[in-house]
Order: structure tokens, then C-alpha cells, then sequence
């Protein structure tokens, strides 16, 4: 899953960029407003999350101009916890609210909740026949039994069974599983799914020649 | 309403309704007693008439008798006795006792007590009255009669007296609807009254019912003033124009610590996500080392919030008159000035004096403070290498200095709000420089507190001048002259 961070204390930018990794997301990361703009509306975000004040343009206009062309997710952040303050940034198109100081952990459930639903799921537990997988607790389960799989290999699984039964192309998969700071090699990714292939059965994933990758 | 008698208006309507009952019950017995009198004495006025065309028909001269002189005491006995023959009676006599049916009666004793005479009308049983003292009159009501006595040197008493129950029925009667209509008249005042004492108390409902309303809050509301400019009227102004102050104080207080725990919220929101993020797993010491880092910087950012929000609060209450003392705004701009070349040398900025003495009473750490925030202001807020000019001097009976930046200076919109707490003209940078939009507030509410003021001007060409200017202290400083001196920057690494 890949993010996006408008955020313009570099401390704080940093602090959850860093936090967003070690959860195995992919975080881009802008200090202005008009900079995060023009990023989330070249790149598909899975989610954006938006200080509200922010130089250049502040969160609620960077909400209303990106809406007029994304349907990105968007989790607002603000210190501000004014009621009027919140029903102005839902009212402008952010999904979900959160006030400074908020827990790291809450931030995370709240961007799964968030992704998830974009997807159209309304539960944590993806069921693919055998396998059952948990967004919550980042697990996969086959037969009942948890399959050790690296971060990156699960969340591949994960975009992929979010997307059932779409053919995602290579390109849109690199974009959704790495950031700009990751130099990645053009071979990784089949790296990753020939290892899940080899944990979860060779028929787990099945490639579409000249197309992409799908879970059936 | 509480006690209904520890309401005004209660207690007004008791008042009056004690003061309408009194006038009611004067009038009343005033107008009954001028009555009765006015009719006792009427009836007494015909007794005295009776009584006097009684004698003079008696003693008339006879036709058959010849008139040498009064009458002795004898011929009078013997006249009265012979009286009540109907044949010997003169005619006037007659009609004076058939005119009057109704009552006016005449009855005369000898000194022995035996009557003399005793007009027809007369009721039964009639005696004659005890020890009365010589040759004197009396008026008197007994029963239902009204007596006029006379008694003689002689002896001899006349009684005229007439039954006076009509009248006395009458002047009852008269009592009775005095009574009812000055009842109908206390009620009337009573109700008048108490819609008066409503009506008057009405505003003061109105006033009593505004406030309760601002004290749950709702602190835009305010008294209706008709504009007659009555008592009340001027009390509503008095109270809407408390209101008003303490509506604005309380709302600067809710900015106030809106725009502090603004502040804090974003170091706090750090602290919180670092150390979730180091508790969530085993690391190595060099990332716990960079978590602790990254604490300690936001916890150092709260503190200066903390710090200037105290001083802020301390200056607000505005304590200083204890520790002041003349100073020389040179000599300090002069001290800080070499305190602040390396922040200044850091920043490649030339720090140029131009100071003549300026001397002022204040507290002097007070006026360092101040000092200090336009100067590190003009050092951190325009590009890196803009030169700084600090010039002192006195204008009129005023000691001024200025900092002055040769920056792009600030846009002309932020001027008016620059003094105000947390508010900064680019919210990016001083949050990456950690000021916490609190020094100019600071700086200009110490100024206000030593009783002078702290200007800004600013020209895209010229740069930016913040001015102090405080009130002079005469022989306020040992300040040596004038000092023109360049800090020029020392290049270290």
C-alpha cells in the first residue's frame, strides 16, 4: 500500500513517515501543501494523510481541488479538534478525522480501515478458499495454519486479494508497493511472487502474460 | 419567586396597600363625620326654632290682656298649665304640633318636677331629667330622640326633642355605601397597584432574564435598551457594556488557549508516535538513540511554548513596578548585541549600532527579554546575510530604538496582526525554526506593561523597522556617549 504524507513539521513528517515503513507501507512524503497536491494527483495513493495547515495551500483547499479530479482516500490531521473544524474537512472530502496528539496505533487502524473500505471490504478477514487473510494483524493463514511470509511479500498478497479478480498490471503493482526512496529492481517483484507461489501453491497467483497478475 | 414578601414587587404592593387603605379609612370617616354633623345640625337648628316659635306663640300678647312688662315666673306657670284646652289654644299654637307630625315634641317641668306642660305629641313615659345645672342649655341624643334642654334660672326645664331614626337611618345607610365604595376604591388602588409595580419591575425581568442567559453562555446576548433613557435604561447600558468586556476577555482567554494547545499539540503528537514506534519491537541502540533524539527536540519546542506562555501571563498581570530601575535601552541593545554575534555570525548577518543614550525606567531583564525577540526576529525571519541595524536615541521627552532588517520586509496584510500571540506571517518556517509565535506578543505587551508602545514598519524596498519608543528618564544613565560600532560577522564554522 502506498501513502502519501502532507505533513509541514519535518519532524513530525519524518516520525510517521519512518512509522508508516516499519509498517511496510510505501510513504511519499511533501512539507507543502501545493507539493503534496501535484504528487497526489500523479500518483494513485491508497490513502493520503493531510495536515491541516499547511503552507501554500492550506488542507482544506488541497482537499477540494484534489477532489475534482481523485477519489484518493484522504485522513485529515489536525490540532484543532473544534467541532466546526471537522465538519468543514469532512464536509470538503476527507474521509476520516483525526486530532493532534492522536496514537500512532490508532493512525494505523484507521488507514486500514480506510483502504479497506475503499476496496469495497467491510470486514478485516479476506477469504480465498483456503487461505483467510487478517488486515489487521497482517497475517495469512492456509488450512488454519499461519505461512510465514516477508512484510513485502504480504502486502503484495494483500493488494492483490484486495483486488480480486482483477488483473493488475506490473506497473500499478510497483506503484502501490514502493516508494520513491526505494530503488527497486525490475525483477523483485517476480522475485516476490514466485517465493508466495512457492508458500501458498503455485496456482495462488496467476500471471496473465503481457498483462499482469491476478488472484482468482 | 421566592418568598412572595422578599419580592420588590410584593413588598411594593404591601406598601401601597397600606398607604391606599389609611387614605380610604380617612376619607371615609371625614366624609361620615362632616354628614352626621351637617344633618345634628339641622335638627338641632329646628329644635332652637321650635323651641322659640313655642315661647313666642305662649307669651303673645292676648288680645284681652294688657301688656305692662315681662311675665312673672307665676303667669308663665299659670300660662302653660292652661294650655292644651283646644278652645283657649291660639291657632299658630295648634299647627305648631300639627304641622310636625313626625315628631318635634315639647315637654316643661317645674322645678318640682311636676310637668307643666306636655305638647300632644308627646310619647309616654317622659320624666324629667336628673340634676340638671341652672341656666344652662344641652344638646343631647337619647335613643332615638334628639333633646334640647333648657333649664331656668327658676327651676323650670323645656325639653324640645324629636324622634330622629329617619335620619339616623338615613346617615346608616350613607355609612354603609361609604364603606362598600371606599372597599371598591382600596381594590382598585390595590390592583392598580399591583399592575404598576409589575409594569415598573417589567425591564428589570427583562434585564435578570439577559443575564442568566449570558451566564449559560450565551455571551452575544444583550439587554434591549428602549432608548428612553430611563434609570433602568442606563443601568441595562452600564450592564451590557460589562457584558461586552467580559464577553471579549473570555473569548481572547478561549483563543488564547485554543491557539496554546494548537501549539502543543504537534510536539505532543511526535512524542507519541516516536515512542509507540520504539516500544513496538526490538531495536538496535542506534534507533533508540534516534527516537530519544527526536523526543527530547519536541519536548525542548513545548518548553518554549511553555516558557513564553508564562512570561506572557506574567506580563499580562503586569507586576513590574517592584523591580524597576533606570536603564539605558544603548547600553542593553550594546550587551545583547555581542551576546548575539554568533547567532548572528551563524546566519553571516552584520549586526550594525548606531546608539546614542536612551535612558528609561523599567525593569532591565524585562526590556532584555524584549530586546532579544525583535533581535532574534530580525536574524531569523529574512534571508540568511541581511544586514541589522540597532539605532537608540531620544525624540522629545520619548527614548527610542529601533531594529531594523534590510529584508523583503512583511506583507502589508500581516502587519496589524503581527502583536498578536501565535500569529505568524509564514507558518511553515517558524515551526522548522521553532519560534513559537509568541515573542512579538510578548515583546509588545512588555512595552504596553512599562508604559510605552512597540511599532512595526515595513517597505518591500527598505526593509522592516520595529520601533520601542518608552517614556524618558532623566539622569537615567552612566552611559558613556555614543557608541557607533560594527559587529562585523566572525566567520566560524
Amino acid at each position: 500500500m502506498r501513502l502519501l504524507i502532507v505533513e509541514d513539521d519535518p519532524l513530525l513528517l519524518r516520525s510517521l513517515q519512518e512509522g508508516l515503513q516499519e509498517e511496510q507501507y510505501a510513504a511519499d512524503t511533501a512539507a507543502d501543501g501545493l507539493e503534496g497536491l501535484a504528487m497526489a494527483e500523479a500518483i494513485d495513493f491508497d490513502a493520503v494523510v493531510l495536515d491541516g495547515m499547511l503552507p501554500g495551500i492550506d488542507g482544506w483547499e488541497f482537499l477540494r481541488r484534489l477532489r475534482e479530479t481523485k477519489s484518493t482516500p484522504v485522513l485529515m490531521l489536525t490540532a484543532r479538534d473544534a467541532v466546526p473544524d471537522r465538519i468543514r474537512g469532512l464536509d470538503a472530502g476527507a474521509d476520516d478525522y483525526l486530532t493532534k496528539p492522536f496514537d500512532f496505533d490508532e493512525l494505523l487502524a484507521r488507514l486500514r480501515a480506510l483502504i479497506r473500505r475503499n476496496y469495497g471490504k467491510s470486514s478485516n478477514k479476506i477469504e480465498l478458499g483456503e487461505v483467510i487473510i487478517d488486515l489487521a494483524a497482517r497475517t495469512i493463514a492456509q488450512s488454519g495454519e499461519v505461512v510465514s511470509l516477508t512484510p513485502r511479500e504480504y502486502t503484495l498478497v494483500e493488494y492483490l486479494a484486495l483486488h480480486r479478480g482483477v488483473v493488475i498490471s506490473r506497473t500499478e503493482l510497483y506503484e502501490h508497493l514502493f516508494d520513491e526512496s526505494d530503488d527497486t529492481l525490475s525483477n523483485l517483484l517476480d522475485v516476490h511472487v514466485s517465493n508466495v507461489r512457492r508458500k501458498l501453491g503455485a496456482s495462488f497467483i496467476t500471471t496473465r502474460r503481457g498483462h499482469g497478475y491476478c488472484i482468482e | 419567586m421566592t418568598h412572595p414578601f422578599q419580592s420588590i414587587r410584593w413588598r411594593l404592593l404591601l406598601w401601597h396597600s397600606l398607604i391606599s387603605l389609611a387614605l380610604v379609612v380617612a376619607i371615609g370617616l371625614l366624609a361620615n363625620r362632616l354628614s352626621s354633623r351637617d344633618r345634628f345640625e339641622r335638627i338641632d337648628h329646628e329644635l332652637r326654632n321650635h323651641e322659640r316659635s313655642f315661647f313666642r306663640s305662649v307669651f303673645m300678647p292676648s288680645p284681652g290682656k294688657k301688656s305692662d312688662g315681662p311675665p312673672t315666673l307665676d303667669e308663665i306657670r299659670e300660662r302653660l298649665r292652661s294650655l292644651g284646652e283646644p278652645g283657649q289654644d291660639p291657632p299658630e299654637f295648634r299647627d305648631l304640633f300639627k304641622s310636625d307630625p313626625a315628631g318635634t315634641f315639647i315637654v316643661v317641668w317645674d322645678s318640682d318636677g311636676t310637668p307643666l306642660f306636655i305638647s300632644p305629641n308627646a310619647p309616654e313615659g317622659l320624666s324629667k331629667p336628673g340634676n340638671p345645672e341652672e341656666g344652662s342649655t344641652a344638646l343631647v341624643t337619647r335613643d332615638d330622640f334628639r333633646e334640647h334642654l333648657r333649664v331656668h334660672s327658676s327651676g323650670m326645664v323645656t325639653v324640645v326633642a324629636r324622634d330622629i331614626s329617619a335620619e339616623q337611618n338615613a346617615l346608616n345607610r350613607f355609612r354603609l355605601l361609604l364603606g362598600l365604595g371606599g372597599f371598591a376604591i382600596l381594590l382598585s388602588a390595590v390592583a392598580g397597584g399591583w399592575w404598576l409595580a409589575g409594569r415598573a419591575l417589567r425591564p428589570i425581568d427583562t434585564i435578570s432574564q439577559t443575564a442568566t442567559r449570558i451566564a449559560d453562555g450565551k455571551l452575544d446576548e444583550r439587554i434591549d435598551i428602549t432608548g428612553r433613557d430611563s434609570e433602568l435604561d442606563q443601568l441595562a447600558q452600564v450592564l451590557n457594556n460589562t457584558f461586552e468586556q467580559l464577553a471579549s476577555a473570555i473569548e481572547q482567554q478561549k483563543r488564547f488557549t485554543a491557539d496554546a494547545s494548537h501549539e502543543l499539540r504537534t510536539p505532543l503528537t511526535i512524542i507519541l508516535t516516536e515512542t509507540q514506534r520504539a516500544l513496538k519491537g526490538e531495536r538496535e541502540p542506534e534507533q533508540y538513540k534516534q527516537f530519544i533524539t527526536h523526543c527530547q527536540t519536541a519536548a525542548q519546542r513545548m518548553r518554549g511554548i511553555v516558557d513564553s506562555l508564562l512570561l506572557l501571563a506574567r506580563h499580562d498581570l503586569a507586576d513590574h513596578e517592584a523591580a524597576s530601575a533606570r536603564c539605558d535601552l544603548a547600553q542593553l541593545a550594546e550587551q545583547l548585541a555581542e551576546r548575539m554575534a554568533p547567532i548572528a555570525a551563524a546566519r553571516n548577518v552584520e549586526i550594525h549600532c548606531g546608539l546614542q543614550s536612551a535612558p528609561v525606567t523599567g525593569r532591565p531583564d524585562y526590556l532584555e527579554t524584549l530586546l532579544q525577540n525583535l533581535l532574534s526576529n530580525a536574524l531569523s525571519h529574512p534571508p540568511v546575510g541581511t544586514p541589522v541595524t540597532l539605532r537608540s536615541f531620544v525624540r522629545g521627552n520619548e527614548s527610542v530604538i529601533e531594529v531594523h532588517d534590510a529584508g523583503p520586509g512583511i506583507p502589508a496584510e500581516h502587519l496589524p496582526r503581527l502583536f498578536d500571540r501565535f500569529y505568524r506571517a509564514d507558518p511553515a518556517r517558524s515551526q522548522v525554526s521553532g519560534h513559537s509565535g509568541l515573542g512579538l506578543a510578548i515583546a509588545s505587551s512588555i512595552a504596553r506593561a512599562l508604559g510605552g508602545r512597540l511599532e512595526a514598519e515595513s517597505d518591500p524596498n527598505k526593509g522592516t523597522t520595529f520601533r520601542l519608543s518608552l517614556p524618558f528618564a532623566e539622569n537615567g544613565s552612566d552611559f558613556s556617549g555614543k557608541s557607533i560600532r560594527e559587529t562585523a560577522p566572525t566567520r566560524s564554522a
